[in-house]
C-alpha cells in the first residue's frame, strides 16, 4: 500500500488515521464528553500539518518525517524505538509491582503491556538473527586438527 | 575510526551536499562520517571507496585512531 502513497505523505497519513480513530473512539463512547473528539481532530490536523512541513526540511528529523531516511537516520530511528520499548517494559514492570504490592485490581494493563514488550523482544530475537547457528561448513572445519567431538 | 572522506572530497572540490547526492545519503550523514561520529555500513563504505577510486582499507583505517588516541 505504501507504494501508492508519496513518501512525504506516508507518516502524516498514519498520524491522521490514528487521530481520526482516537476522535471516533470519543464519539462512539458518547455521553457528555463526546466533544473531546473535536479538539482531538483539531490537534490531529495540527500535528499532521507540522509533520508534512517538517518532511520538507533538510534535517534528520525532516528525512524521517518525510519517509526518506538513509542508513544512519534509520539506525537512529531504530535505536529510539528500542529505547522507547525498553522504557515501556521497565515502566510496566514497575507499575505491575506496585499494583501487586497494594493488592490492586488495576494490575492488568501493566501486565498486558509487560507481556507485549517481552513478547516483542523475543519476536525480535527470532526475526533478526538469533538461532541461526547452523552447522559449520567444510571451510570452517578444514583448519581443525580433528573433527569436533559429537555427543 | 579515522577516514579520508573529508580529504578526498576536498581534493575533488566537492561540497558535502554534492557528495551526499552522489552517495545517495543525507548531507548530515556525510558530516557524521567525516567527523567520525558514524561508521558507515559495509555497503556504504564500499560505495564511498569506489566513488573516490580507493580501496576500503585505504579509505578507512581503524589503526589510525589508535595511533592518534
Amino acid at each position: 500500500m505504501n507504494a501508492f502513497i508519496p513518501p512525504r505523505l506516508r507518516k502524516p497519513a498514519v498520524y491522521a488515521l490514528a487521530g481520526v480513530l482516537f476522535a471516533a473512539a470519543w464519539l462512539v463512547r458518547g455521553g457528555p464528553l463526546w466533544w473531546v473528539s473535536i479538539p482531538a481532530l483539531i490537534g490531529t490536523a495540527t500535528v499532521v500539518a507540522r509533520l508534512y512541513r517538517l518532511g520538507g526540511s533538510d534535517t534528520d528529523e525532516g528525512a524521517r518525517a518525510g519517509s526518506r531516511p538513509d542508513e544512519r537516520q534509520r539506525l537512529v530511528g531504530q535505536r529510539s524505538r528500542a529505547l522507547a520499548g525498553s522504557l515501556a517494559a521497565v515502566a510496566s514492570f514497575a507499575g505491575l509491582s506496585v499494583a501487586v504490592a497494594v493488592n490492586s485490581t488495576w494490575l492488568w494493563p501493566f501486565l498486558i503491556t509487560f507481556l507485549i514488550t517481552g513478547y516483542g523482544y523475543l519476536l525480535g530475537l527470532g526475526n533478526y538473527g538469533i538461532a541461526e547457528e547452523g552447522t559449520p561448513d567444510d571451510a570452517d572445519t578444514a583448519g581443525l586438527a580433528r573433527p569436533p567431538v559429537r555427543t | 575510526m579515522w577516514n579520508r572522506v573529508r580529504e578526498q572530497r576536498a581534493l575533488r572540490g566537492l561540497s558535502q551536499a554534492e557528495l551526499a547526492a552522489a552517495l545517495n545519503v543525507s548531507r548530515q550523514t556525510v558530516i557524521s562520517i567525516e567527523s567520525g561520529r558514524y561508521l558507515p555500513s559495509l555497503p556504504l563504505a564500499f560505495t564511498i571507496a569506489r566513488f573516490f577510486d580507493l580501496t576500503v582499507d585505504k579509505m578507512f583505517d581503524p589503526d589510525e585512531q589508535e595511533a592518534g588516541a
